[in-house]
């Protein structure tokens, strides 16, 4: 056994050696004290180290209530004292810091260079004497040291309390009279060395030895100091001694002097409550709170969470045999007392006879309300910059505290202010002294005090505080910004305030933030914090890495928050930087339900899917995805991400009011609002394959790039057209038309081909993506009407499309993706011949005169897209009134809008007049007509029957002059009655044809109607509603 | 707190709207331009009530626009600190509650409900007193005191409490269904 505490003491000594540092340049003109003090400090250091070392015989300690805690602690080994390898298990616990903290503490009174020190023997011996003492009657021992350190330490206090002042500062300076310091070589690492054997020299020879003192620096290699009047006195002192070398000695110049033994070590103010952070060890780190300070000793007691190991700790109390030191530290807990009882560890519960407080010690550890109390060197904890988090406040916010906490991190982060932390027109309260409370408005600062006029009334006067004393204030309903911390940056308004705690609303996010008071100041800036990183803004689109894309809701320190372009449900992405491939910052335009275009910050209305109902500006249209943001929708920074056939343009900019006129509403909008009608049924999910020979790809939900030509506008190919057949990322694969190859090209050097706009272009624009079946089928439809209406139909065509091009104005028409969208399913089936269209009404209106002709026609265009086209038609063709209008749904199943753009019917309602010549096809039976023949003033009927050349067979009604007999009648010669409020209807076109509703109200062309079937409410041109007759 | 103010707004209009209709042009215009609209001065233009004057227009060159100097009158809204209001919840959640007085949003912080009203997390979120009498939840009506505002260029948020005398859920539609 004292074979091993010696090794550990040997262990130990050196290292305080090492330590030993001038720590008080107060200590020179205290020399007579030296001795006395000197040891009295040596013993308690002793003690301390002896706890450490000395394991059995603590034994019969238990009462032992030496207040530093580390000497509790200090027990531990001797439970485990059996296994041999206490060493390194001091180590590998958690306790090894303290050892090391501890050492470090020891050095205070090392002053002056170990002038005392005795060689090794001695300071073992002397390590041992306390030791006795302790078994002996260690309290009286304990409070007589304290009393003579008091008496010694106590006074020296006071005396610099007194000599605050500079003057007497300046007093002291060594002058030309005082002895002067010398620099000595000597060799490295023996400088402690030396100097004790100076010391021995001094002792041995008396006065004879006339140098004052002699100092060794840790942090001075190779050198030591020596205090003498002459140089002679050092020559002579270091006479015949090894590891010096006389030949250079150096004299400090007077003004350096006090540097030699000014200790850099700040003068900190630790105080209770304050918060540290741990410099080592398992806490290292670690915040913890000060609760209490031992000025003397340089000790703190501090309160922390623990990190300990219970099973490990159980183990060893037991002292089983323990794995090897393990790598990782516990994480912090609250020690529960319970779970330590229920591993059998020992649980004293002992009452600290400083302050009263009971504490439960777990083999030498302190515990009280699930905190670690420790004793630690004032080195071992750093004050300086501390910055608690809220998370690490919110643990030691416990119960037991409540607001002192604040307080707490109010005395430490004042400690922290920077320079000019007030300005003048803050806002501040008192939190200290007489007038805590006291709130004002700063007038003036000056280096530590800040002039105040107080809002009190009847103060009129400023007052002038220190400025440790103030606080900001703010109050709940002020904006703020956040100018320190971990949310730097950010804006809010301030929600409540808690001490110096202030909660705040972020403008963005909406999120509630806690900051410190101190850290924020009033603005009514508004930001997120940061808002970019690199290329990369808050709010941009852009492109991921594994192709997928969406927009950045949030930026956080070092990722962004990224919401992704899918419709189905929300998905937010935390991305770095350097997934992000490209911003997207193209003007794509998209479609909605109805057809009507929609640009960037038009403002829709969300119609389906989670976010149904929802409505907002959109943000970013990119491959049919809309991000539109609602400011109401508080997840996802307002963000919604929604296809853009699952929305409806609700106005904004480009207000094209294609429902109920708006006012600026050129006329024709009337009549194209039933092309736009059917548009949402139209785009048939499996049309387009099939008009198309399954040539068309993909379609614009899957990019709506692929399979549209392109013509190339620079690079190698410049000047090619071709097909596009796959996107990646930035990078197509083209298919060029001349040569039969594929190349690559990069997006943006590619153009949309631009062949000339027809009319039926300008049509197209009107429909999704996948409405290119439409073109098929209204083609025919043109031959059909031509020939009633030869001139007619053409210029109405035109004019229908004027609005259109209107709404075509914005700047990107030309290059517009919706016409692309149509040039999707174009290329497939017309390509060829894109010249052949334009041509086509003309060359149709010869073909027109009776249907079947646009069955006839078709094949001979060769075209095979055209002989699907006519199927959707079919049904509307006079010839093939009802039977075909089973195959024509047939022909398209899931497609109904294949027939909303049967070309009558469409036709007739873009153009009123034509209406009037064929509106045959529209007719159903059991609707009311009015039967104008011989321009009557009309008799009204009900059609019993749709005869397949297109005329009907109606029952005159006898209420209103009719006589009940059944006529026939030509498609002119009746018109369908529309419907009032609140009477049943049948719909004669869009996909509803054949439905019958209720009309539950008119807006102004339009009608709502509430279908039999569905219940569903529908908006509905009133022009394909007609009356059906009353019941009964 | 709502104001019948006087406006002024140049307008600028399309040639192709000059005709007789001129005049019901430009106010249609106006309404659809200015209706709805938030300025952090006066606040939300809830209603153009009528027009005051047309001042003479402007030929802008090479657009061919014309420009209408228009004085309106019009019924604001603006929210006031420490104005009481009552505003229909639109959503809770742990952090508080937002409300809606038309078009002003106001989120209530749970620090200002008072401490009695616990976070109900659940199918519909709700604070609730500690004896159950009292329920905030979507679409009730309360009534709050805006502590502070902050004005946008289109928005106006406001940060409200009931935290006070007379203050809190003044009717609870789904209590009385």
């Amino acid at each position: 056994m004292p074979r091993r505490r010696d090794e550990d003491e040997y262990d130990m000594d050196p290292e305080e050696d090492e330590d030993d540092e001038a720590f008080d340049d107060g200590d020179e003109d205290e020399d007579g004290e030296y001795d006395g003090g000197k040891a009295a400090k040596k013993r308690r250091r002793s003690d301390f180290i002896d706890d450490v070392a000395e394991e059995d015989d603590e034994e019969e300690d238990e009462d032992d209530d030496d207040e530093d805690y580390g000497g509790g602690r200090g027990k531990r080994p001797k439970t485990k004292g059996r296994s041999g390898s206490q060493f390194f298990d001091l180590e590998a616990q958690v306790d090894t810091d303290e050892e090391e903290e501890e050492e470090e503490g020891e050095d205070d009174f090392i002053v002056d260079g170990g002038a005392d020190l005795p060689d090794e023997e001695d300071s073992r011996r002397m390590h041992r004497r306390p030791l006795l003492h302790r078994e002996d009657d260690q309290e009286e021992d304990i409070e007589a040291l304290e009393r003579r350190l008091h008496e010694r330490y106590g006074k020296r206090e006071v005396e610099y309390d007194e000599e605050a002042t500079e003057v007497e500062q300046q007093a002291l300076l060594p002058s030309v009279r005082d002895p002067k310091l010398w620099m000595v070589k000597c060799a490295i690492g023996r400088e402690r060395e030396v100097a004790v054997c100076l010391m021995q020299k001094s002792i041995d020879k008396g006065s004879e030895l006339q140098i004052r003192s002699v100092i060794a620096l840790d942090h001075l290699k190779n050198y030591i100091y020596i205090e003498a009047d002459k140089e002679a006195h050092v020559r002579e002192a270091v006479k015949g001694m090894r590891n010096i070398y006389a030949a250079k000695i150096m004299l400090v110049p007077i003004k350096e002097m006090t540097d030699v033994l000014s200790v850099e070590s700040k003068a900190v103010d630790l105080s209770r409550d304050t918060w540290v952070r741990m410099k080592t060890g398992t806490y290292k780190g670690d915040l913890a709170k000060v609760v209490d300070v031992d000025n003397v000793r340089q000790k703190v007691t501090v309160k922390l969470v623990p990190r300990i190991d219970l099973q490990a700790l159980a183990n060893k109390l037991e002292g089983r045999e323990i794995q090897k030191k393990k790598a990782f530290t516990p994480p912090p807990r609250f020690m529960n007392i319970e779970e330590a009882r229920e591993m059998h560890i020992r649980v004293e519960r002992r009452r600290d006879p400083n302050t009263g407080d009971y504490f439960e010690n777990i083999g030498g550890m302190m515990f009280k309300d699930g905190f670690l109390y420790k004793t630690v060197a004032m080195k071992s904890i750093s004050t300086l910059n501390i910055q608690p988090t809220f998370d690490e406040l919110e643990k030691f916010r416990q119960p037991t505290e409540n607001g002192d906490g604040d307080m707490a991190s109010l005395s430490t982060l004042f400690a922290n202010r920077k320079k000019g932390h007030f300005m003048k027109g803050d806002r501040v309260i008192v939190v200290k002294g007489d007038l805590k409370n006291l709130k004002g408005t700063v007038e003036k600062v000056e280096e530590d005090s800040v002039h105040i006029k107080p809002h009190e009334e009847g103060l009129m006067e400023t007052l002038e505080v220190s400025d440790k004393n103030l606080c900001k204030y703010f109050e709940p309903g002020n904006h703020v910004k956040v100018v320190a911390g971990a949310t730097e940056g950010a804006t809010g308004m301030v929600v409540s305030v808690e001490g110096h705690v202030v909660n705040i609303v972020s403008d963005t996010t909406k999120e509630l933030l806690r900051v410190f008071a101190d850290n924020v100041v009033e603005s009514s800036e508004v930001t997120t914090g940061i808002t970019r990183i690199g290329d990369y803004e808050l709010h941009d689109l852009v492109q991921l890495d594994d192709m997928s894309f969406g927009v950045i809701i949030r930026v956080e320190s070092e990722a962004f928050q990224v919401l992704k372009g899918v419709p189905e449900k929300p998905e937010v992405a935390l991305v770095r930087l350097r997934e992000i491939k490209f911003k997207i910052d193209r003007k794509i335009n998209a479609q909605d339900r109805r057809g009507n275009k929609l640009a960037v910050k038009d403002i829709v209305k969300i119609l389906e899917g989670p976010c149904r109902g929802k409505q907002g500006p959109i943000e970013h249209i990119y491959r049919g995805i809309l991000f539109v943001y609602d400011r109401h929708h508080l997840e996802h920074a307002g963000f919604i991400c929604a296809k853009s056939e699952s929305c409806m343009l609700v106005g904004g900019s480009h207000a094209n009011g294609n429902r109920n006129g708006r006012p600026f509403l050129p006329k024709p909008s009337n009549l194209r609002t039933p092309t736009r009608t059917p548009s949402p049924m139209r785009s048939p999910r499996g049309g387009p394959p099939m008009h198309h020979g399954g040539r068309f790809k993909g379609g614009r939900g899957h990019d709506n790039l692929v399979g549209r030509s392109i013509k190339i506008r620079q690079g190698p190919h410049k000047g090619c057209k071709g097909r596009v057949k796959e996107v990646k990322g930035n990078t197509l694969r083209v298919e060029l038309e001349a040569q039969f190859r594929v190349v690559t090209v990069n997006r943006d050097q590619v153009t949309d081909d631009v062949t000339v706009s027809t009319p039926y272009r300008g049509h197209s624009r009107f429909g999704p993506g996948a409405e290119t079946p439409i073109h098929p089928s209204r083609t025919p439809l043109h031959p059909y009407m031509t020939p009633m209406r030869d001139s007619g139909a053409t210029p109405i065509h035109d004019g229908m499309r004027t609005p259109m091009r209107d709404r075509a104005w914005n700047p990107y028409t030309p290059m517009s993706p919706p016409r692309d969208d149509w040039e999707d399913g174009n290329p497939g089936s017309w390509g060829a011949s894109p010249q052949y269209r334009p041509g086509s009404p003309p060359s149709r209106t010869y073909e027109a005169p009776t249907p079947g002709y646009a069955e006839a026609g078709t094949p001979r265009d060769g075209n095979p897209a055209y002989v699907n086209a006519p199927s959707p038609y079919l049904p509307s063709t006079p010839g093939g009134q009802q039977p075909p209008m089973t195959p024509s749904s047939a022909y398209l199943p899931g497609t109904p809008g294949g027939q909303p753009m049967t070309p009558g019917v469409g036709l007739d309602m873009m153009s009123p007049v034509v209406g009037g010549d064929n509106e045959g096809p529209w007719f159903l039976p059991d609707i009311l007509v009015k039967v104008g023949r011989n321009g009557d003033d009309g008799v009204n009927g009900v059609i019993r029957e749709v005869l397949p050349d297109g005329s009907c067979r109606v029952a005159l009604l006898e209420g209103s002059g009719g006589n009940g007999e059944i006529i026939t009648v030509l498609p002119t010669e009746i018109v369908p009655v529309q419907p009032k409020k609140q009477e049943r209807l049948k719909i004669l076109g869009g996909a509803h044809r054949g439905a019958t509703g209720k009309l539950i109200g008119i807006d102004v062309d339009d009608g709502i109607v509430k279908l039999d079937i569905t219940l569903d409410v529908q908006i509905l041109d009133l022009k394909i509603l007609a009356k059906l007759p009353a019941e009964g | 707190m709502f104001f019948h103010i006087v406006l002024e707004r140049n307008m600028q209009l399309h040639p192709r709207h000059f005709g007789r209709d001129l005049r019901e042009k430009l106010v249609s215009k106006l309404m659809k331009d200015v209706e709805g609209t938030c300025s952090g001065r006066h606040g939300f233009i809830v209603a153009i009530t009528g027009i005051e004057s047309v001042g003479k227009g402007l030929i802008r060159e090479g657009t061919g626009f014309v420009t209408f100097p228009v004085k309106y009158q019009c019924v604001v809204f603006r929210p006031f600190k420490g104005e009481i209001l009552e505003a229909v919840v639109t959503m809770v959640n742990k952090m508080g509650f937002f409300a809606e007085a038309g078009p002003v949003q106001i989120f209530v912080s749970n620090h200002l409900i008072p401490d009695d009203m616990e976070f109900q997390s659940g199918d519909i979120p709700n604070y609730t007193t500690s004896d159950g009498s009292v329920k905030i939840q979507k679409d009730n009506e309360v009534r709050l005191k805006i502590i502070g505002t902050r004005v946008d260029a289109t928005e106006i948020f406001c940060i409200g409490t009931i935290k006070d005398d007379f203050l809190g859920v003044i009717s609870d539609p789904s209590a009385t269904t």
